[in-house]
C-alpha cells in the first residue's frame, strides 16, 4: 500500500482516487515509524508539505465540493511565480527554435542554422529541472511530472531526440561557440564543387564530369575521413547526398560498365574447368567397385520358396 | 562362426592395414535375397542363393568354388551395408568381475560418480562454447582480410579497368584457402568431412564409426570449418559444431587423450561404451546449443536425432551442458566485442530480433505458410536428390585424396566466379542503412552513396547474408536480384555439400530459404494494393528459411525449437512448426531427408526406430547369422587365438557353452564373451596353469579392461608361446553370464525391437533345449527395409 501511493503521489494527485490512498497513507504513518521505514516516512511527509492542498479534506467529502475544488483552484497555490516565470521561457524559446527548424527542415541546415536556439532551450530546461529559485522553489516537480500528460516533458524529450538523432554535436565545438574546423573544411569544399558544378553546368556534362572530377573526390575523400570517425552531423550527411545524387544522376558521372567482355571471358574459362575436371575423372579414374560379402545362413525354406518363387 | 560381418578395428592403423592387406578371403557369392517379383532378376538370384548354403568353416575344395571365380564387384551404391562398421557395446557386461567392483563400491562412490557426471557435462558444455567461439572469431578475422583485399582491389580497377583481374585475384584466394582445408580432411581424416551429423547420428544409433571422436578430427574439423567459410564456400559452419561438441564430450569424459598419450588418472569409471555415449549426446546438444543459442533445441535435437536411451537425468544434465555451452560462447563473444557483460550473442548464428508492429501474424497468412512450406518440401527434395547423385558420383569416381583437394577448389574458384559475375551485372543499387557498417559493401557501377545489393549478398560471409535477408528494410532487394541468387546459390550449395571439406548444411538452406521466402514476400506486397501492413519481406524470409531448411534435413521437433530460440520470437513458433510439417511431408513422398542419404550411401548399418513395415513373417531363423563359433567355457589357448586370429571370421561376441560332464548331450549356452575381453585376457595371460603356479598372481580386475578402451590391440600384436598354446583359459569370471537370448520363432520386429531399445550388440538365438543355433548383430537386422518394391535386403560389401 505503502509504495502503491508513493508512486500516484507525483504524477496523480489530481485525479480522484489519490487522495484517499494519501489519506490512508497519513493513517499508516504513526504505526509503520519502525526503524525501518524512518527514511521513506519521513521524505512522505516531505512531500506532503509541497501539496497541501491534497490534506485538506472535503469537509462533506461529496463530489459537489470536490468539482468546486478543481474549478477555483488557486494558481498562485499550484505552482510558485517563480516557476511560472521559467514556464514562460521555456515556451518563448521553444517557440524559437521550432521556427528555426522548420525552414531549416529542407535542405537540412539544423546543426548550422539552430544550434544556438538549442543551446537556449537546453539552459531554460536544466533550469526547470535542476535549478533552485528563490525561496528554495524547485520546479520540477510542479512543471513536469504532476500530471498524466507531461507536456513540457514530452515537447522536449520530442525535440531533444530530434537533437540526437541529427548528431548535431558532432559539428558543434565543445562549447557551443560553433562549427567545428571539419564542418567548416567540408563547408568551404562542398562550395567549391558547387561553383564547379554551376560553372560547367551549361553544355556537355562530360567535360564537367572530367573537370570537377578533383574537387568532387577530395570532398568525397573528406567525407569518408569524417565518417570513419563518426564525427558527422546531419546537416553535412545531408549536403553529401545531395552532391553526390547530383553527380551520379544528374551529370552522370558514374563509372561506365565497360570490361564485360573479359570478365565474360575469364568467368566462361572458369565454369568450363569443373565440366573438364568432371569429364577425365569420369573417364580415366577407375570406378570404385565394392567387394560383395556373402553372410552365413541358416538354410532357410523362405528364401528358397521365394527363389523358387522366382523362377516360375 | 556368427557374425561373418565383423570387421575387427581395434585402432584405426589396424584398420586401414586390415583393409588393404586381407584381400578377398571371405565369400564372394551375392545373396539377393530381394522379396520382389520381378523375373528380370530371377535366375541369376537363384544360381547365387545356392551359393548362399555354403559353410565357411570347414575347407572349401568343393567345386563351388571353382564356380566362384573372380571376385563379384559391383559399382557402389546406396543398397549395401559396409563390414567397416560395428556396434558399441552398449550393454553392460555383468561377470563376476562387475558385481564384485560393485560390492566394492560404498554409497558414497556412487554419489560422487554423479557429481562428476555433472562436472564433466559442465567441462563439455564450456569446452564446446570455447571452440566454437573460437571458430566465430577466426572466421570474423581472417573472412575480414580477405574481403578487405578483395574490396580494396576491385575499387582501384573499378576506375581504371582490369575487374577480371579482381576476379581471377577471388577465385584464386578462395581455392588457396579451400585448398588447406580440403588437404588436412583427405588426407589427414577424411571422417571430418561434410557436417558430422550423419556420423553424430550413426555414433549416438549404436554404430562404431572409426575415428569419428577422436582429437585429430576435432582439429582437422575446426581448421576444415574455418577454411572452408573464410574460403567463400556456400557453407556455414554450425553443423561441424554439432560433431565438435561430440567429440570433446568423448574426449573430456574419458580423462585422457589416446592421441596425446596422456592419462589424467580421472573420470575412469566412464571408459565404457554406455557411459561415452551418454556424454556425447550431451556433446552433440552442447554443439547445435553453441551454434544457434538454442539450448532447448540442442537437448530435443540430442533427443530426436541420437538418445536412443535417455532417461529424466540424462536429459537434465544434456541441458545443463547445452546451457553453460551457449552462455560460454555468448560470454566470450561479448569480450570479442568489446562490451563485456552484454549477454547477446547466445549462437553463432543470429537471427536478430523480430520485431513487428502490433501483430507478429495474421490468421489469413497461415495457408500461405504453408504453401511455402510445400514449396520448401519440393525444393528441398530437388536438392537432396541432385546431391545424392553428385554423392554416388563421388564415390566412384573421386575418390582419390587428390582429385577431392581439387575439386574442392574447383568448387571454391567456381563459386567466386559466378557470385563476381552475378555482382558484376547486376543493376540493383540501393543506399546503405546505417546497421550495415560491418559488412562489405561494394558500389562498382552504382552512383556514390550506393551499394550493389547482389554483393550484399554474395560478397559477405552466409551468415551476415541471412541475416540481412531477414532484416533489411523492405525495398532492400529487387525480386530479380533475389531470384538470381536463389537460383545460384541453391546449386551452389548443393554441388558443394559432399565436398571433402568440414561444412554444414543449415546455413546454405537458411540462405536460399530466406532468399526465396523474401522473394514471396515481396511479390505478395506487390500483387496485393494498397501493400499490407503485414506483407514484411523478413517474416516470409524466415518463413522461406524454416521451410527450406526443413525441406532439406527433414528435421521436426528439434528444427522447430531452434528457430524459434533462434528468432527469440515464441509467437512464430506456429507458423514454422506448421511450415516443417508441410515440407516434411511433401518432402519424403519424393526422397528422404539429406543425412539419412548419406548414411545410406556410407553404407552404415543404421538402426531405425522401427522394423520395416511388413515384416511380421520373417523370423529370427532367417536373420541370424548362423553357424556361430562357440567357445567353451574352459577353452584352450591355442583355440582361442586361432579363433581371433581368423581374418575372415572377425567375430566380436563369442557365445560360451557348457559341455554336461562325460554325457553325449549337446553343448548348452551359458554366456556370452566379446572379443575386446578375450585380448585383454591373453594379453595379461590369465591361464588356469600360470594361475596355479604363481600364487601371488594378482587378480585382474574391471581396470584392466577399461585401460585398454577403446583401442583393444589387434590380436596380431599379443604374443603366445608354443607352450602357452596348451593351456586353459577359464572364462567363468570374465563372460557375461546371461546374454540375451530369443527362440528360433520370434518375429523380426520383436527382435528388432529387442535389439534397438536395449542396444545390444549382439542377441544369441536358442533352440528349446538352450543350444545356440544363431546370432542375430546389428548387420542383420539393418538390411531389411522397405524399397519401391516392398521388403528388400541389403548386400554386405567391403568398403
Amino acid at each position: 500500500m505503502l509504495s502503491l501511493s508513493l508512486s500516484c503521489f507525483p504524477t496523480m494527485f489530481l485525479s480522484t482516487h489519490c487522495p484517499f490512498f494519501v489519506l490512508l497513507v497519513t493513517h499508516f504513518y504513526p504505526r509503520v515509524s519502525g526503524n525501518t521505514v524512518d527514511l521513506g516516512a519521513a521524505d512522505l511527509a516531505d512531500k506532503a508539505r509541497q501539496f497541501p492542498a491534497v490534506f485538506e479534506p472535503a469537509p462533506g467529502g461529496s463530489s459537489s465540493s470536490l468539482s468546486l475544488l478543481l474549478s477555483s483552484f488557486p494558481g498562485d497555490l499550484e505552482i510558485s511565480e517563480y516557476c511560472r516565470d521559467q514556464l514562460l521561457i521555456f515556451g518563448q524559446r521553444y517557440e524559437a527554435y521550432v521556427k528555426c527548424l522548420v525552414p531549416a527542415a529542407r535542405p537540412v541546415k539544423v546543426c548550422e542554422n539552430c544550434f544556438s536556439s538549442y543551446v537556449n532551450l537546453n539552459e531554460t530546461y536544466t533550469n526547470i529541472t535542476d535549478q533552485v529559485g528563490p525561496g528554495n522553489v524547485s520546479c520540477r516537480d510542479s512543471l513536469l511530472r504532476s500530471d498524466r500528460l507531461m507536456v513540457v516533458f514530452v515537447l522536449f524529450n520530442n525535440l531533444k531526440d530530434l537533437w540526437e538523432k541529427s548528431g548535431c554535436s558532432h559539428c558543434i565545438t565543445k562549447g557551443f561557440q560553433g562549427l567545428t574546423n571539419d564542418t567548416l573544411a567540408f563547408m568551404t569544399m562542398l562550395n567549391q564543387t558547387q561553383t564547379c558544378f554551376d560553372t560547367y553546368r551549361q553544355g556537355n556534362h562530360t567535360e564537367l564530369c572530367q573537370k570537377c572530377k578533383n574537387t568532387y573526390k577530395d570532398l568525397n575523400e573528406l567525407y569518408r575521413t569524417l565518417e570513419m570517425d563518426l564525427n558527422m552531423c546531419i546537416d553535412v550527411e545531408d549536403a553529401m547526398n545531395i552532391t553526390r545524387r547530383i553527380w551520379s544522376k544528374t551529370f552522370n558521372c558514374s563509372l561506365p560498365r565497360e570490361e564485360t567482355v573479359p570478365v565474360i571471358a575469364v568467368s566462361s574459362f572458369m565454369l568450363f574447368l569443373p565440366i573438364i575436371f568432371y569429364l577425365s575423372s569420369f573417364l580415366h579414374s577407375e570406378q570404385k567397385k565394392r567387394k560383395l560379402i556373402h553372410p552365413k545362413r541358416a538354410k532357410s525354406y523362405n528364401s528358397l520358396m521365394n527363389i523358387q518363387d522366382k523362377q516360375n | 562362426m556368427a557374425n561373418i560381418t565383423k570387421k575387427v578395428s581395434w585402432s584405426s592403423r589396424a584398420d586401414e592395414t586390415g583393409i588393404l592387406g586381407e584381400g578377398t578371403p571371405l565369400l564372394n557369392g551375392s545373396e539377393q535375397l530381394t522379396h520382389s517379383r520381378q523375373p528380370s532378376e530371377g535366375r541369376s538370384v537363384f544360381q547365387i542363393g545356392r551359393l548362399s548354403t555354403v559353410d565357411l568353416e570347414e575347407e572349401i575344395t568343393s567345386d563351388e568354388d571353382s564356380q566362384r571365380g573372380r571376385p563379384n564387384e559391383i559399382p557402389h551404391n546406396e543398397k549395401l551395408l559396409s563390414l567397416k562398421f560395428e556396434s558399441l557395446d552398449y550393454d553392460n557386461i555383468e561377470n563376476q568381475l562387475f558385481l564384485e567392483e560393485e560390492r566394492r563400491m560404498s554409497h558414497m562412490n556412487f554419489q560422487c560418480l554423479e557429481i562428476s557426471r555433472w562436472v564433466v557435462c559442465g567441462l563439455i558444455g564450456f569446452l564446446t562454447g570455447l571452440i566454437a567461439c573460437f571458430i566465430d572469431i577466426a572466421v570474423e578475422e581472417l573472412a575480414g582480410i580477405k574481403y578487405q583485399v578483395v574490396k580494396k582491389n576491385i575499387e582501384n580497377f573499378t576506375e581504371v579497368g582490369g575487374l577480371s583481374i579482381s576476379l581471377l585475384l577471388w577465385a584464386v584466394l578462395n581455392s588457396a584457402i579451400v585448398m588447406m582445408g580440403a588437404i588436412i580432411v583427405a588426407f589427414f581424416e577424411p571422417i571430418a568431412a561434410g557436417s558430422g551429423i550423419p556420423q553424430i547420428k550413426c555414433y549416438l544409433n549404436g554404430v562404431k564409426i572409426p575415428r569419428v571422436v577422436r582429437l585429430k578430427t576435432l582439429v582437422v574439423k575446426v581448421c576444415g570449418v574455418i577454411c572452408s567459410v573464410v574460403g567463400g564456400l556456400a557453407v556455414g559452419k554450425e553443423g561441424p559444431m554439432i560433431h565438435s561438441g561430440a567429440v570433446v564430450a568423448a574426449g573430456v569424459s574419458q580423462g585422457r587423450s589416446t592421441s596425446l598419450k596422456r592419462d589424467f588418472k580421472i573420470f575412469e569409471y566412464f571408459r565404457r561404451d554406455t557411459e561415452k555415449r551418454d556424454f556425447v549426446s550431451a556433446g552433440a546438444a552442447a554443439g547445435v546449443s553453441a551454434a544457434f543459442g538454442a539450448p532447448v533445441g540442442g537437448v530435443l535435437f540430442a533427443l530426436e536425432e541420437g538418445a536412443s536411451f535417455w532417461n529424466q537425468m540424462l536429459t537434465w544434465r544434456i541441458f545443463f551442458a547445452s546451457m553453460i555451452s551457449t552462455f560460454t560462447l555468448n560470454i566470450f563473444l561479448s569480450v570479442y566485442n568489446k562490451n563485456p557483460g552484454d549477454l547477446s550473442n547466445p549462437g553463432l548464428i543470429n537471427f536478430g530480433r523480430f520485431q513487428i508492429d502490433g501483430v507478429a501474424y495474421n490468421f489469413y497468412e497461415i495457408p500461405l505458410f504453408i504453401a511455402m512450406g510445400a514449396i520448401g518440401g519440393l525444393l528441398g527434395a530437388l536438392f537432396n536428390i541432385l546431391n545424392y547423385w553428385l554423392t554416388i558420383f563421388r564415390i566412384r569416381y573421386v575418390h582419390r585424396p587428390c582429385l577431392q583437394v581439387m575439386e574442392a577448389m574447383l568448387v571454391a574458384a567456381v563459386t567466386a566466379t559466378v557470385s563476381f559475375t552475378m555482382i558484376y551485372f547486376s543493376n540493383d543499387c540501393q543506399p546503405l542503412g546505417p546497421e550495415d557498417k560491418k559488412e562489405y559493401p561494394l558500389q562498382l557501377f552504382c552512383a556514390d552513396g550506393e551499394y550493389n545489393s547482389m554483393a550484399t549478398a554474395f560478397f559477405n560471409t552466409p551468415e551476415r547474408s541471412v541475416h540481412s535477408l531477414f532484416h533489411n528494410q523492405p525495398g532492400t532487394y529487387n525480386p530479380l536480384t533475389l531470384g538470381l541468387f536463389t537460383l545460384t546459390y541453391f546449386f551452389l550449395a548443393c554441388w558443394t555439400y559432399g565436398l571433402a571439406v568440414s561444412a554444414g548444411v543449415f546455413i546454405p538452406s537458411l540462405l536460399i530459404g530466406a532468399a526465396w521466402g523474401r522473394l514471396c514476400g515481396i511479390l505478395l506486397a506487390a500483387i496485393t494494393t494498397p501493400a499490407p501492413l503485414w506483407a514484411d519481406p523478413g517474416k516470409y524470409a524466415l518463413i522461406g528459411a524454416a521451410a527450406q531448411l526443413g525441406g532439406i534435413v527433414r528435421m521436426t521437433l528439434s528444427l522447430t525449437v531452434i528457430m524459434v530460440e533462434a528468432t527469440g520470437n515464441v509467437t512464430y513458433g506456429l507458423p514454422i512448426m506448421l511450415v516443417l510439417m508441410t515440407s516434411k511431408i511433401v518432402g519424403d513422398y519424393f526422397v528422404e531427408g539429406l543425412y539419412d542419404i548419406h548414411i545410406k550411401l556410407q553404407s552404415i548399418p543404421f538402426l531405425h526406430w522401427e522394423a520395416p513395415a511388413t515384416s511380421h513373417w520373417l523370423t529370427a531363423r532367417e536373420v541370424m547369422s548362423s553357424p556361430v563359433t562357440c567357445l567353451n567355457r574352459i577353452e584352450k589357448v591355442g583355440t582361442i587365438v586361432d579363433t581371433l586370429s581368423n581374418t575372415s571370421t572377425n567375430h566380436n561376441g563369442f557365445p560360451v557353452v557348457v559341455q554336461v560332464s562325460g554325457s553325449d548331450e549337446p553343448e548348452k549356452l551359458c554366456g556370452l564373451i566379446l572379443r575386446s575381453q578375450l585380448i585383454v585376457l591373453l594379453k595379461h595371460k590369465v591361464f588356469v596353469e600360470l594361475a596355479r603356479s604363481r600364487l601371488t598372481h594378482r587378480k585382474l580386475q574391471l581396470k584392466d579392461f577399461r585401460d585398454a578402451y577403446p583401442r583393444f590391440p589387434p590380436i596380431q600384436s599379443i604374443h603366445v608361446s608354443q607352450d602357452e598354446r596348451e593351456c586353459m583359459m577359464d572364462l567363468t569370471e570374465f563372460m557375461n553370464a546371461t546374454p540375451y537370448t530369443v527362440p528360433q520363432e520370434t518375429s523380426l520386429p520383436r527382435v528388432f525391437k529387442l535389439f534397438r531399445a536395449l542396444g545390444l550388440r549382439h542377441l544369441v538365438v536358442v533352440d528349446d533345449e538352450n543350444r545356440v543355433v544363431g546370432l542375430v548383430t546389428r548387420k542383420d537386422l539393418a538390411r531389411y527395409h522397405i524399397g519401391k518394391h516392398g521388403l528388400e535386403e541389403l548386400q554386405l560389401a567391403q568398403t
